[in-house]
Order: structure tokens, then C-alpha cells, then sequence
């Protein structure tokens, strides 16, 4: 009767535990980090709407302005979703019987609401106000993405705390001229100089509105 | 310890003797002798619980789970904990949350933006014009109207703020029922078809509403008379204004409405009037009476007006006023009828009085060459006629509404005589009518011979608020039907042989009309669809009436808008106009009652004084006072969360009532706070616990209305106080002449905040040692002769010594705005309303009695209470200091958070971020404030009422079944974040409102091309007003920026009246109080021992002189104090050294 021996192999065993036990960690961390952010769980959220409402159509080729629906946005802390009687506004004429109108037909004349489902989240407990940036020129599409060519919208952004104080310490990028606050493609251009321009266009606006943004928790969290 | 106790009360005893020469304290133990700053009894006496009180971040047993310590917890939740690891894994999103907005979204609104209607909430037939403020559709706080010619202030008191939260009350009746049994409004509707007939006169038919002042119930009650002319109508209010209207008709021949004007009274002498609190028109008063009472201008010239009060309980007004002489309620028509005979004569006997007041000392004072000089009540009343008869035509004499008839008649008679008519005082009059008691008793009378088949009985309570003789309950049963519609289930509609029960409407969701207290014609306006679906009620009683009487359009806009077209004659373009108009402002212009100058019959006044005088209380009575708290009014405030919490602004007592009685009678009688004993008037009695209040009038006692209600009520009105209907007869509406007392073997817990949050230390011995001397500069205060003199004679302004830091401070410079606020404790009466209007705007939740008890409630905002000197029984003086979060810029909160949760903002407030607080309470602990609120539970979804069961017991019916919690989430405002459990919270300066100021300028700005037409923005002074301030009804708040050195805020920091809270630890508050400046008429002994060290030399002048000094300048200005000045920094510590010293003499 032979004594049970370890193979010669098992020695290799000590290191990879020790290994594991230090890699682990760092993965685990990496893997909640990145797992549980903003960024993988919030960005792209793009739910079915009750009705096939084309931003891509409507904004990108028949070029609305986004104030024409979203009209408080200037005045108020919502830039409400519009009221059924906006879409009618049109489409009383065009395509009234387009069968993919008929929630808005039906809310159009019982008066109960579309319901919606919420594409942007922002925490009960942090406060946003649209009018507070468009009207010191921060674009619609510094945090909505570019909603002129999405079908369907979805989050673009990450809405986290972190990715709203990265412009709050640093602002000028996301800044453009109080009348190009809806346009989609402000800022893309090619060539050095038409870099500059836009660059000392940015500036002006900094400077125009003394925009040195809050990072007081007061200003969010109250 | 004990020995620590017992040596404090000898030096108390000691202390007083030496002080105040040798108060005259009859039988008092003598641990019921003065101390110099003392919150409560239990403080004068230093009993262990209130040391437990200082030396604790909170009361004991506060931080424990019920009926679990957190050992247990940890053990119990071991395995909870380790799953709760494992769940999070399978995180997801958040749940799917919906848009819907409006199909047709109405015009001017837009989402998410407040928006305010002007309305009118009419309490016990007076109308208050409000300003709701809706939320999307939600009415969700409540202020006053300034544009209303009857509003001076933004202020509408605390019952009316309350009443949003009444509008959302879970336990509001819901469904119609038809002898208990569900039914329908059409069968209701058919029901009450068949009791109006055509052929029908009315005869059998009855009508009982609560008082009713607006013209379309008036044309109701027209048509109805028309209609139905044998049908009657009776307006029963157990809060009424029977005495005043009884003495008016008595002595001008007709009915007025006493209407005075105190922005020009100089002295004012209350005859048991509570003027500043529970009056109808009290806003306005107090208003007009802190005009007179701030200090402008130079000090030596300064001027306030003088208020004496007698009365018997010690009410806002008493702690308010500057000479408060307590006698019994039933003395008062004795104390009016001398003080008649003092300014014009009049053969009345008063020797009685005279020598009851002669044999009561008021206080005693060391005069200038240190003698004591004993000044009794009669002094006072003398005193207090000189001051009238000085200043004729600009001073007032008001009487009591509880007060009887000949009273309101000696006051109308005195201020006749001192030439007061039309100028601090004047009548309007008012429809004649039968009193209330008298209508109800008609209406009883006819309902026992059987007259009455049908009752309809619109929102009012006869079966529980009905004098007790009258047996209305009884009486009803008699009546072959009983209808009820109200808003809430209550004693009569749950009474035998009441057929229906329909759900009324709140005024927030219904029109109407109503006059307030000057007359002019609000209009009610609802901002929200009934919360009552239609087919179960959700009508107003107006619409209700209408269509009893055949009018054509039944909605409620149509019965008012006809009612003001028949106003206005045949133009119907110019009514279309102005009802526009009279919709946006909430009133109609110029429909005032005119103003008379009305005089007194002087032979009637004195038939009725005779007979008063006749009928007072023998020596040696002990009497009841019946009076209503202004919290729940008759009752019908009593299922309010916000008005059940929040303290009673003299008792501080919460969830109950409480039979309030002096320390002399309960000594006599051998009870303590929380004693239950049986309080008995003829055949009826009641037990009620024993509350001791100081200062209270010996051989008095009182209890509030409104509590007792049975459990039909609501939730949160069951169980809360003792019902003292059963002792209220119609001879004793407001005061039962004579009742027994007998103790009881029993204890009842009543949850008074009086000692929470107060200032301690954490060694006992410096609690007693440091704390008291320390007082004095917490809450200061002095005399007008002394702020004369120098205004700073608080030290307010001196430097404090030692402002070295431990750490590096925080860095505020260049801030665009410092926040700061000022509260001036000469104008503030204590009356709490800041702290309800706090609630409502914070969503502060409601805790429940259990949970005040230890210690736990949590309004943001607390005003504590502070008797000076004398004897328990006979308190010099009193304080009311509201306390919240003081913005320190060198916060001690911020210094122990691990997680920086509460962080400096760069305006300098300090801010709490709830989403980091992990609830170590580290913050609380060393806030030396004690202005910290801990969410020990989830309020907002658990039972305020009841005890829960198990240690997470959240499950409540109040808040989370499906209907109710939805009604009552709809009050909460969205701009302020719900808090959870564990997280810690404070005020915040109404940040939201701040925020909301601050984006509307800016945007505005911006929106004008921003540094192109002005090179910066501002937010003008004014603009901002927290939620306490706008209802600051005396203006005693101030709220503003300190870089505008033009703000109101700026000029009342830099007043010498203005100082830190516990300066001398160095945290920099951004609240300064503004010391509280009183006019007695003789001076009081002076326990501000810094500065010129008033108390140590006395002043050369004023002892005993009263009034002359006001005119003599300064002439006589020979003090040496000019020196002391050069010492101003050491002022807080020459208060502490100077007590300390005289400690040391002593001993």
C-alpha cells in the first residue's frame, strides 16, 4: 500500500491560488465598477414608444425646430413632451389616417394622454433645469446625442453625477451660441481655422454669460 | 447626582433672595422659586430627566429600535444582509416611468411650474384670503394674499396652511351611504327631489350649516326662503362671536364688528384678548401691532409701543406682552369695570378686585440705593390707566372674544371716553341675527315637538360640538331623517338615525364665495377637480342648495358668477370685465363694510357691568376656561397631522389637550404634569391629564376644544386629548365659574416638547454650572430704558475672545451672495405658524405621539420657550426664540462627517446631501444648535398614529394602501427631495426657493444678451423669501444677502441689537437674533450682567417712573459707562464672570 503522493503537477497550484487571489479582487472591482455604471446600464436605453415617432424624420429631414414641440424648454426647469393637440397641429392634414397616427387620433379625441415611457432619468433626489443651460448656451445635443438621426430615441449619455460635473468644471466645450442651441451640427467642421473659429465662438459665450457653473451640491441636491 | 441637584436648588433660593430681594412666594416649596432663564419646570427644578435632556444628543432610548437594541438588529438581520449581497447582482434599471402629457395643454400653463390662484379658505364664517399654490394641477402650500385689502402680510396663520394637508386626508369620507349601506349620488339626488317638491312649503324641512358670510349662500338662503318658506335655517359655530355681537347690540343698538387699528395704538390693555394668536383677524393684528414694536432709528429716541394683558391663561399675546398680570378669567369684568372707574368714574363696586390685586405681587425689584421694592398687580392696573389716560386717542382697551358681553362693552365704553373712536378703533356693522346659540336652540326646540322631518346638516358637528345641555344628539334623533354632507365622517354623521352620509367638497376643490373679516367679498376658487369621484357626492353644499331650490345651472362657477352679476346690474360687457379681474385677484374691490364711529350707551354699560360684576366668581373658585388653541378650532382641524404635531406655541405640548393649570393649584391639589384628574361642573365631568404651565392665574384653569373625538373622526384624531364639550353649557360657553378638581390614580404620557433641544453640556456639572450662566447671552433681552441708553447693552456686537480655530476654515470670499437671515425676538410672539408653514413647504413628515415622545419629531424649525425670573408661579418675563439651523459658517457638523454629506455651499449655507448621508449622526451629535431632524424611520410611508409592531413595521393603512396614499402624496412639494429612513436632515434655508430665484434672474438676464446690456446679474432684496419668513405674520423673520449692503438683512446684522447664538464657540452663524426689547411700564430686575453690568450698578435713572422717562431725552445721561466701551469684546465674558462672581460672593 503506496502512500498517496501529490503529482508533480499540483505544484503549480500554490502560485495560481495566489494569482486568483490577486487578480480577483481588481477584476471584481473592475467587473462592479463597470458593471453597475451609468455608462453599461443607462446608455443606449431605448424603449418602444407607443407611437413610431421619428426624430430622424421629423428633426434631421423635415428639419423642426426641437422648441417647436419641446416649447418650455426656454422657460422651464421640463422642456415638456408636447401635447397631443402639437402632433395634431400637422397631421390633422398629413397622413391622418397613417395607421401608425391612430394612439395619436385616439388621444387626440378622447384627450386622455399618450403615455410615453421616460428615455432620461435623472434621480428624485438631483434636480435639472433645461432652461438654466439653454439659456446660456449649452445645446440640446451636448446631452441628448444627436436625436436628429435616431429612428428611435435612446439614452445617449451617461447622466451620471461624475459625466454632469465634468462639464460643470469644464464647460467651454459644450458651449455654442444662444441661436444654434437646436442645431444639431453646430461645431462640426473641418480645417485648423474653422477650428479656431468655433473655438473663439465657444470663448465668447463663456464670457458673454460670466459661465463659471456651480459645483455646489445645493445647486443639484436640495 | 442627587447631592448636585439639591445644591443647585440652594443656590437657586439663594440666588433669587439675592436678587430680587424677597419675592413674596406664600406657600411655594421652595423648589418652585426662581431661577434666572428656565424652560420648563422640570428645568427650575433640574429634575434628572431634564439633565438627561441637556447632556444628550437626544433623549434616551431615542436611538434605540423599538422593543430591539441594535445587537438583536445585527443578529436578526445577518442572513437579510447576506442575501441582500446576492439580489443586487441581478441589478436592472430602473422600472419603466411614463410621460402623459396633456392632449390640449391649457393655455399659459406649462408643465412643471408652480402656478398661484388666488382663493379664500373661510374659517368659522371669516374669510382668509389665501394664495394656493398648484403644482401641476395639485394645490400644494397655502399663503396668505397681499393683494386682498384685508391681508397686510403674506401670512394667513397656521389653521389655514394647514388646510391643503386636510384636502389630501386619507380618512376624508369617500363614499355616499344610505343608512350605512353603499348607494349612489343619483338616488341621493332623487332622494332630496322628493323632500323639494313643488307642492312642498318646507314645513318639516330644516337646514344647520357652520356660519356662512359669502353673498351666494346668502342668495341661497333668499331663494330657499322663497321656495320653502316654512323650511329654517340655523348657522351653529362653537367658536363664535356671541359676546362681542351681544355686547355691541347691547350698547350701540345694533350689531358691529370691532374693528381696531394698533399701527397707532401706543398702549394697548387686553382684557383677556389673545389678539396676536387665536383672534380671526390675528394676522392683521400682530401686524399692525409690530409696526409699533420695531427698533428704527436712533436709539435714544426710541420708541415702542406698551402692551398690558390680563388675563388668566398665558396665551401668545401674554408671552408677547410687556406687563402681564394674571387673574382669573372671571376677574376680568372686575379688572374692566376699575379700571373704567379710574378714567371717568362710574358707580361700580370694585373694592373686591382692588383688594385682590393689592394682596398679589407682581414682581419685586431692587431699586437704584439697592432696596427691594414690592409692586403688586394693583400697581399694574394703575399703572396701566395712567398710560391710557397719557395717551389719549392713540391707544387701545380690547376685549376678549371669550369674554363676556359687559366687558366687550367697557372696552367699547373706555375707549369712547379715552377718544379712541376712529382713530385706533372702529365699528362695523353687520347683519342682525340670532346668536348661534340662540339659532341652535331654536333648532332643537323644533326638532323635540317634531316639527323637523328632514335635517340637512352641511359640514357641521352639533352631536360632538353642541353645549352640552342642549343634548343636540338626542334632540336629532328625533328628526324623522338626517342627512349629512361634509368632507369628513364625524360624531353626527355616524349618529343613529342619520340616512345619509355624503362626501362634501374641501374649498380647494369647489366654488364659493365668502367676505373676510373687513367684508369684502372673496371669491372661493377650487384649483382642483373634487378628489371625491362624482357619483359618490363631490358636491358643494351651494350646489347642493341650488339645486334644492330649482336654479337652472348647477355648477358652482355659474351660482357665483351669477351671484356677482347680480351685483353688478344689467352691463353684462363691464361684468365680464371685472369679473376677470375679481377671478385673478381673488376679491372684489371696494365691498369693504363701511366704517362707523359708533357710540356707547353708557347706561347700558353699566347694566351690563352690574350684573357682570354680579355674577363673578366667588374668592377662592376655581374656574375653567373653555377657549380653542388655534391648532384644531372646534374640532375640525383635529384629524390634521400638521396641526396635532406641531407644539402648542405656550404648552409645546403635542397630540393632546391637557387641563393647563398654575403651579400654585396643582401644588394645592397634588399633581404633576401627566396626572389624570377628574375635573367636575355640576353633573358632568371629565378627566383630562394635568399640564403645570408658570405664570398661570392662580384658581384657573383651562382646557382646549376640539380633542376627544371619537374614532369616526379619522386616524389621526382618535385617541388625541380629552373632550371638554360635556362641561360646556349655554351659560358656559366660554367659562365654568366653578369646578372641582379631584386626582386620580393615574398617569397619562403627554409628548410636550418643551425640553427637547435644549443646550447642554456633556458633564453634568457644567450643565449646571456653565449652561445657566450661558443663558442669558442665548437669549437676550432688556428693557427700551436700557437700549436707550446704549443699544449695545447686549454685547451683541463685541468681539468674542478666543476665535482661533482648530483647523483651517472654510474659505468664503468672493461668494455671490451670502445668505443670511435676521429674527427679531422683539417681534416674534411665538405663534408658531413658521413651523407649520415649514412643514408644508419641506414635506417635513409627521411623526406621530409615540415617536415625539422620545424625542423624535421633526420640524426643522422648533421655537423654544424661555420663562426669566421670578417664581414659577409668577414668571417676570417670557421669550419665544425660534431656533433652526443658524448656516454657522464655521460649521461643527461639517467638521465630524465621514462622508461629507453636509458640505459648505459657496453662498455659505451649509448644505445637506441626502443621497451621501449614511446616517452615522455624527453631525447631530456635535451640532451645539440641536437643530438636527434624523429620519429614525420611513415617516413619510408609516403610520404617524399608530404603534408599530416588529422592527421594520413600515406596513401602515395611513400612507401605502392604493387610494389614500396616493391623496396624500399629491401634497408633497416636488422641488424638495422625500427623505427615507437614515438620512439626517435640516433646514436649508428653503434652498429650492433660493435656486429657483437664482435661475429666474439669471435666465432673464441671459435672455436680455447677458453681459452685453448689463455687465452682471442680481436677485433684488425681497425676492426670496423661505417658507417661515413669508409666514411671519409680524415680520420678525428677514431673510436677504449680505453683499448687498443695502439689504434689509445687511442693516439688521449690522444693528447693535444683533447677535450670534453661542457665539463665543466660534461657528460663525448666518442667523442673528436681534435682542428683544420690552417696554415695561417699571423696570424688571435685569439679568444681562455684560457690558455696563446694568443689573450690578442699576441705572441712575427710571425706577418707579413708568412713562415719564420717555420724555425726558437724555439729557441726564451721567453715567459713567462711557469707559465700558472700550471693554465691548469682553461683554460675553463679563456676563459669565459677573454671575460667576456674584455665585462666589455668595457662597
Amino acid at each position: 500500500m503506496s502512500r498517496f503522493l501529490f503529482p508533480k503537477w499540483s505544484n503549480g497550484i500554490l502560485p495560481l491560488i495566489a494569482l486568483t487571489g490577486a487578480v480577483l479582487p481588481i477584476y471584481v472591482l473592475y467587473f462592479v465598477a463597470y458593471g453597475f455604471s451609468p455608462k453599461t446600464l443607462e446608455v443606449g436605453y431605448q424603449p418602444v414608444q407607443p407611437v413610431p415617432y421619428s426624430h430622424a424624420l421629423h428633426v434631421g429631414e423635415l428639419g423642426i425646430d426641437c422648441r417647436y414641440c419641446h416649447n418650455t424648454v426656454e422657460e422651464a426647469a421640463h422642456a415638456a413632451v408636447p401635447p397631443t393637440q402639437t402632433c395634431m397641429n400637422c397631421h390633422a392634414l398629413i397622413k391622418p389616417e397613417s395607421p401608425k397616427l391612430e394612439p395619436v387620433q385616439a388621444s387626440s379625441q378622447s384627450g386622455l394622454p399618450i403615455d410615453w415611457i421616460r428615455v432620461h432619468h435623472v434621480a428624485d433626489y438631483a434636480y435639472f433645469n433645461h432652461a438654466a443651460h439653454v439659456n446660456r448656451g449649452v445645446g440640446c445635443v451636448s446631452c441628448h446625442g444627436r436625436i436628429d438621426e435616431m429612428e428611435v430615441v435612446y439614452q445617449a449619455k451617461p447622466m451620471s453625477m461624475g459625466w454632469c460635473l465634468d462639464c460643470h468644471r469644464n464647460p467651454e466645450p459644450n458651449l455654442r451660441p444662444v441661436s444654434e442651441i437646436t442645431n444639431m451640427s453646430w461645431g462640426k467642421v473641418v480645417g485648423a481655422e474653422a477650428e479656431a473659429e468655433i473655438q473663439e465662438q465657444r470663448l465668447q459665450v463663456l464670457n458673454q454669460y460670466h459661465i463659471s457653473p456651480s459645483e455646489n451640491c445645493s445647486t443639484c441636491h436640495r | 447626582m442627587e447631592n448636585g441637584v439639591d445644591d443647585q436648588q440652594v443656590t437657586n433660593q439663594d440666588g433669587s433672595t439675592d436678587d430680587s430681594g424677597s419675592p413674596d412666594v406664600g406657600s411655594l416649596s421652595p423648589s418652585l422659586r426662581g431661577r434666572e432663564l428656565w424652560r420648563s419646570l422640570e428645568d427650575l427644578a433640574q429634575t434628572d430627566e431634564f439633565q438627561e435632556f441637556t447632556a444628550r444628543e437626544f433623549q434616551e432610548g431615542a436611538q434605540n429600535l423599538e422593543g430591539d437594541d441594535r445587537r438583536h438588529f445585527m443578529k436578526i438581520m445577518g442572513a437579510s444582509f447576506a442575501l441582500a449581497g446576492l439580489g443586487s447582482v441581478a441589478c436592472r434599471r430602473l422600472p419603466e416611468t411614463h410621460i402623459s402629457p396633456f392632449a390640449q395643454r391649457p393655455a399659459d400653463r406649462t408643465p412643471g411650474v408652480p402656478v398661484e390662484y388666488a382663493t379664500c379658505c373661510e374659517i368659522g364664517g371669516v374669510g382668509i384670503p389665501v394664495l394656493a399654490k398648484s403644482f401641476d394641477g395639485r394645490p400644494i402650500n397655502i399663503r396668505g394674499n397681499l393683494k386682498h385689502p384685508e391681508s397686510l402680510t403674506e401670512a394667513c396663520g397656521a389653521m389655514a396652511n394647514s388646510t391643503v394637508l386636510s384636502l389630501y386626508d386619507p380618512d376624508r369620507l369617500r363614499k355616499i351611504t344610505n343608512k350605512g349601506e353603499a348607494s349612489d349620488w343619483n338616488t341621493f339626488s332623487n332622494w332630496l327631489g322628493e323632500r323639494c317638491t313643488a307642492e312642498s312649503d318646507g314645513a318639516g324641512l330644516a337646514i344647520l350649516t357652520g356660519a356662512t358670510s359669502g353673498p351666494s349662500m346668502d342668495r341661497m338662503r333668499e331663494r330657499m326662503k322663497a321656495r320653502f318658506p316654512k323650511a329654517t335655517w340655523t348657522q351653529w359655530e362653537a367658536v363664535n362671536d356671541d359676546n362681542s355681537i351681544a355686547a355691541t347690540k347691547a350698547i350701540f343698538g345694533a350689531p358691529m364688528v370691532v374693528r381696531p387699528d394698533l399701527s397707532k395704538a401706543e398702549v394697548i390693555v387686553s382684557l383677556d384678548s389673545d389678539f396676536l394668536c387665536t383672534a380671526p383677524n390675528a394676522e392683521n393684528m400682530s401686524f399692525q401691532w409690530a409696526e409699533l414694536r420695531r427698533l428704527s432709528g436712533k436709539a435714544s429716541e426710541a420708541t415702542l409701543s406698551r402692551v398690558y394683558q390680563f388675563e388668566a391663561m398665558l396665551s401668545v399675546t401674554g408671552i408677547a406682552a410687556d406687563e402681564r398680570i394674571p387673574v382669573r378669567s372671571s376677574d376680568v369684568p372686575s379688572v374692566a369695570a376699575l379700571l373704567l372707574k379710574r378714567l371717568g368714574g362710574g358707580n361700580l363696586d370694585t373694592d373686591k378686585i382692588e383688594k385682590q390685586l393689592a394682596a398679589s405681587t407682581n414682581r419685586s425689584i431692587t431699586d437704584k440705593d439697592g432696596k427691594a421694592v414690592t409692586l403688586t398687580d394693583f400697581d399694574m392696573l394703575e399703572k396701566a390707566a395712567s398710560d391710557l389716560d397719557e395717551y389719549r386717542g392713540r391707544c387701545v382697551v380690547l376685549a376678549g372674544e371669550s369674554q363676556p358681553p359687559a366687558v366687550h362693552a367697557a372696552a367699547a365704553l373706555m375707549n369712547a371716553r379715552l377718544g379712541n373712536v376712529g382713530k385706533t378703533v372702529s365699528y362695523s356693522p353687520v347683519e342682525p341675527r340670532p346668536s348661534r346659540v340662540e339659532s341652535l336652540t331654536a333648532l332643537k326646540k323644533a326638532l323635540d315637538s317634531g316639527a323637523v322631518k328632514t335635517l340637512l346638516i352641511f359640514d357641521a358637528n352639533p352631536a360632538y360640538d353642541a353645549p352640552a345641555d342642549l343634548d343636540f344628539a338626542q334632540s336629532m334623533s328625533k328628526a324623522q331623517e338626517v342627512a349629512y354632507i361634509g368632507t369628513h365622517a364625524n360624531e353626527t354623521s355616524t349618529a343613529g338615525n342619520v340616512v345619509w352620509s355624503v362626501p362634501g367638497t374641501h374649498y380647494l376643490e369647489s366654488w364659493g364665495d365668502a367676505r373676510a373679516y373687513d367684508g369684502t367679498i372673496s371669491i372661493v376658487q377650487p384649483l382642483i377637480y373634487p378628489l371625491v369621484d362624482s357619483s359618490q357626492g363631490g358636491r358643494s353644499a351651494l350646489q347642493i342648495l341650488a339645486q334644492m331650490t330649482g336654479e337652472e345651472k348647477l355648477d358652482g362657477l355659474s351660482i357665483v358668477r351669477e351671484t356677482a352679476a347680480n351685483r353688478h346690474g344689467s352691463d353684462q360687457y363691464a361684468f365680464e370685465r371685472r369679473w376677470r379681474v375679481v377671478l385673478s385677484q381673488g376679491f372684489e374691490k371696494d365691498t369693504q363694510t363701511p366704517m362707523q364711529n359708533a357710540t356707547a350707551n353708557e347706561t347700558a354699560v353699566m347694566n351690563l357691568m352690574k350684573t357682570a360684576l354680579r355674577e363673578s366668581g366667588a374668592a377662592g373658585e376655581i374656574e375653567l376656561v373653555i377657549y380653542q388653541d388655534g391648532r384644531v378650532y372646534d374640532g375640525r382641524f383635529t384629524n390634521n397631522g400638521w396641526m396635532q404635531e406641531l407644539p402648542d406655541p405656550v404648552s409645546k405640548l403635542t397630540w393632546d389637550n391637557a387641563l393647563y393649570m398654575g403651579p400654585e393649584l396643582a401644588e394645592a391639589k397634588g399633581v404633576q404634569n401627566g396626572d389624570v384628574v377628574s375635573v367636575r361642573a355640576g353633573n358632568a365631568s371629565v378627566d383630562a391629564p394635568v399640564m403645570v404651565i408658570p405664570g398661570w392665574a392662580a384658581g384657573s384653569c383651562a382646557l382646549a376644544l376640539g380633542y376627544g373625538r371619537n374614532a369616526v373622526a379619522g386616524r389621526i384624531a382618535d385617541g388625541a386629548g380629552v373632550n371638554v364639550y360635556p362641561l360646556r353649557t349655554t351659560g358656559s360657553m366660554d367659562l365654568v365659574k366653578k369646578v372641582s378638581i379631584e386626582p386620580k390614580n393615574e398617569t397619562y404620557p403627554l409628548a410636550h416638547t418643551q425640553d427637547h433641544g435644549v443646550y447642554g453640556a456633556l458633564d453634568k456639572k457644567l450643565v449646571e454650572d456653565g449652561i445657566q450662566e450661558r443663558l442669558p447671552s442665548i437669549v437676550r433681552e432688556g428693557s427700551l430704558e436700557m437700549y436707550r441708553e446704549d443699544p449695545a447693552f447686549n454685547g451683541g456686537l463685541a468681539h468674542i475672545a478666543h476665535s482661533l480655530s482648530l483647523w483651517e476654515e472654510g474659505n468664503l470670499a468672493g461668494a455671490k451672495f451670502r445668505w443670511a437671515m435676521s429674527v427679531d425676538l422683539s417681534t416674534c410672539t411665538g405663534c408658531s405658524a413658521c413651523v407649520t408653514a415649514c412643514q408644508s413647504e419641506n414635506n417635513i413628515p409627521i411623526v406621530g405621539k409615540d415617536q415625539v415622545l422620545r424625542g423624535r419629531e421633526m420640524h426643522w424649525l422648533r421655537i423654544d420657550r424661555y420663562f426669566k425670573g421670578g417664581t414659577a408661579a409668577r414668571p417676570e418675563n417670557i421669550v419665544a426664540q425660534p431656533v433652526t439651523c443658524q448656516q454657522c459658517e464655521n460649521a461643527p457638523c461639517e467638521q465630524v462627517c465621514p462622508v461629507a454629506a453636509t458640505v459648505h455651499d459657496k453662498d455659505g449655507l451649509n448644505v445637506m446631501v441626502y443621497n451621501r448621508c449614511i446616517g452615522t449622526r455624527y453631525c447631530s451629535n456635535n451640532c451645539p444648535y440641536k437643530v438636527r431632524r434624523f429620519n429614525w424611520f420611513d415617516y413619510q410611508r408609516r403610520d404617524p398614529v399608530r404603534e408599530q409592531e416588529g422592527v421594520f413595521a413600515v406596513q401602515s393603512d395611513y400612507y401605502t394602501s392604493d387610494g389614500p396614499s396616493e391623496w396624500r402624496r399629491m401634497q408633497f412639494n416636488p422641488d424638495v427631495t422625500v427623505r427615507s429612513r437614515g438620512v439626517m436632515e435640516k433646514c436649508s434655508f428653503c434652498t429650492q426657493r433660493i435656486t429657483a430665484a437664482r435661475i429666474e434672474y439669471k435666465n432673464k438676464w441671459a435672455q436680455a444678451g447677458g453681459d452685453k446690456t448689463s455687465p452682471t446679474w442680481h436677485i433684488p432684496d425681497g425676492a426670496i423669501k423661505p417658507a417661515c419668513q413669508e409666514a411671519c405674520s409680524t415680520g420678525a423673520i428677514v431673510f436677504g444677502d449680505l453683499n448687498d449692503p443695502n439689504s434689509a438683512v445687511s442693516k439688521l446684522h449690522a444693528d447693535k441689537r444683533s447677535y450670534d447664538l453661542l457665539g463665543e464657540l466660534n461657528t460663525k452663524p448666518r442667523l442673528k437674533y436681534l435682542t428683544r426689547i420690552t417696554n415695561p411700564s417699571a423696570d424688571r430686575n435685569v439679568f444681562i450682567k455684560g457690558g455696563h453690568g446694568h443689573g450690578d450698578h442699576g441705572h441712575g435713572h427710571g425706577h418707579g417712573h413708568g412713562h415719564d422717562d420717555h420724555d425726558h431725552g437724555h439729557d441726564g445721561h451721567d453715567h459713567d459707562h462711557d469707559h465700558d466701551h472700550d471693554h465691548d469684546h469682553d461683554h460675553d465674558h463679563a456676563a459669565l464672570r459677573s454671575i460667576g462672581s456674584r455665585k462666589e460672593a455668595q457662597s
